[in-house]
């Protein structure tokens, strides 16, 4: 026979062929020293590629991408870690900010007056009448209305404090008045949470990009006045060095209840304010809300009507640092007020730092 | 034992073999046969399953695979059982490393047609499955086998030389 090709070969050796052409080609390479080198040489580069092909079975694991698993999801448990860590470090980023602005001290009684506890006072608060909700507190001013405001939305702190703070929003310091249950959500949530949603609500709001502008300083004796117009708004920022106090006038009658409470009461913001600076553990707000005395609890004007935003508002603190008295007024809600505070404490605070 | 389940366990390694072997990727090899086993629950009659289930994959890695979550559940669980019974090769040294590389560039260098015909027929795919699933004529598979590791083992062996050469290049 003829010698059988290299194909034919391999096939006789893989056992490939029919009984027949077996036998054929086994008697033929008994015979043909070339086709039985042919036979050998089949053998050995069956032997080689087979070899060759193990080295390829350590083949990685995803080397092409678009084949690779579905990614592995992450546990929830590690989004929530996460999501606490973002709002850890925005309340403390907020802190921090706060310290360049106000000094150390105002921003531990800030950090106290949040969480002072106080769910029994804040209680008091809640369940007084509407007049009460806009009866100043020399002590404690509205700067505790913001987490009120936040923290029952907390997965959306911002929007409300913005709606609240806007003139035309109704009523808000009736919302404040009437929110629902929050005692119980500022209770249970940790201290660092609920200074974190005032500070990101604070902070989103302030930072809303209204543009502040400085429209003048008209001279007055005893103060230094800027006019400063807000998204439309003008406010009045007067500075001068009177008795150390802060509080909230909500109206022109409850500017006269308030002369009469701060009489009997300007004893004791003193001396909270020794106790402050004597570095007392219980820094001002840390004091319990005292139950309003009977002259307050006189009904007065309603601060929370819908009107609220057409009337004159002023609002009043004490920097920390110069201890002159801030006042603010300005034709407008005291919860859009202390947030224009806020932006102006931060305006004021950077053009120190950039004389 | 269902039927795709014996079809499974029959013809997976061999598979999932071939087809690392000839994509490169582990992963993406289960991953086709994975869908070429879903694409056998949808056949009612399979003539010959070995050679059937090779086209398919080969035909798969051709079309880029289709997913089907749902059923490949059930056949990833499977290939988890079996990759518990199957001991893993120990971790490539470099050697190793070396040896897979030139391994692939031979086998990359080889046309689709011998590649595909000589793993079939390193899985046991006898010729005339090799024929049926590549359309082939049973008679020249012979031939393209023989081409295939012909080609194959002389590529290997022009590597394994290029590499001594660079190693002793830069040894002096």
């Amino acid at each position: 026979m003829q010698h059988p090709d290299e194909g034919t070969i391999h096939a006789w050796v893989d056992g490939a062929l029919t009984a027949e052409e077996a036998a054929q080609i086994d008697a033929h390479v008994k015979d043909c020293a070339e086709c039985a080198a042919a036979v050998a040489e089949a053998r050995g580069f069956i032997a080689a590629s087979s070899r060759i092909l193990t080295a390829l079975d350590n083949a990685p694991r995803g080397v092409i991408p678009a084949a690779a698993p579905a990614k592995r999801r992450l546990d929830p448990m590690v989004w929530r870690i996460a999501a606490s860590v973002l709002v850890l470090a925005g309340g403390t980023l907020v802190v921090v900010r706060n310290q360049g602005t106000r000094g150390t001290q105002e921003t531990a009684s800030t950090l106290t007056m949040d969480t002072s506890g106080s769910v029994a006072a804040f209680n008091a608060r809640v369940e007084s009448t509407h007049a009460e909700a806009a009866k100043p507190n020399p002590s404690i001013g509205n700067r505790v209305d913001l987490p009120t405001l936040t923290v029952p939305s907390m997965p959306k702190p911002a929007p409300t404090a913005q709606k609240s703070a806007a003139p035309s929003g109704g009523a808000p310091a009736r919302r404040v008045a009437q929110a629902p249950a929050p005692a119980s959500v500022s209770g249970f949530l940790p201290r660092t949470a609920v200074v974190a949603s005032e500070g990101v609500a604070a902070d989103a709001a302030v930072g809303s990009g209204e543009p502040l502008k400085v429209i003048g300083s008209p001279q007055r004796i005893g103060a230094n006045v800027t006019l400063y117009e807000i998204g439309g708004d003008t406010v009045t920022l007067a500075e001068s060095r009177p008795v150390a106090l802060s509080g909230v006038v909500g109206s022109d009658a409850a500017a006269a209840r308030m002369q009469v409470e701060l009489r009997g009461k300007t004893a004791a913001t003193r001396n909270n304010v020794v106790g402050q600076a004597a570095g007392a553990a219980q820094p001002v707000a840390a004091q319990p809300v005292a139950p309003p005395p009977p002259v307050a609890a006189a009904p007065v004007e309603d601060a929370a009507r819908p009107e609220d935003s057409n009337v004159v508002h002023t609002i009043s603190w004490v920097d920390p640092v110069t201890r002159n008295t801030l006042t603010l007024s300005g034709r407008m809600s005291e919860a859009r007020l202390q947030l224009i505070r806020l932006r102006i404490e931060k305006e004021r605070a950077a053009a120190k730092k950039t004389p | 034992m269902t039927d795709v389940e014996r079809l499974f366990r029959t013809y997976n390694t061999a598979l999932v073999r071939y087809l690392t072997r000839r994509l490169g990727d582990r992963d993406w090899a289960e991953e086709v046969a994975q869908e070429t086993f879903v694409r056998a629950l949808r056949q009612t009659s399979i003539q010959n399953e070995r050679a059937w289930l090779f086209a398919v994959a080969t035909n798969l890695v051709r079309d880029e695979a289709r997913k089907d979550s749902r059923r490949r559940k059930h056949l990833a669980l499977l290939a988890e059982q079996e990759r518990e019974s199957v001991v893993e090769p120990e971790e490539t040294g470099l050697e190793r490393a070396q040896e897979a590389a030139m391994a692939r560039k031979a086998v990359d260098a080889l046309a689709e047609r011998d590649r595909l015909a000589l793993l079939m027929r390193e899985e046991g795919l006898d010729y005339n499955e090799i024929a049926e699933a590549l359309q082939l004529s049973p008679g020249s598979v012979g031939t393209t086998l023989s081409r295939a590791r012909r080609r194959l083992v002389e590529s290997y062996e022009a590597l394994q030389k290029d590499g001594e050469a660079r190693e002793k290049h830069a040894a002096s």
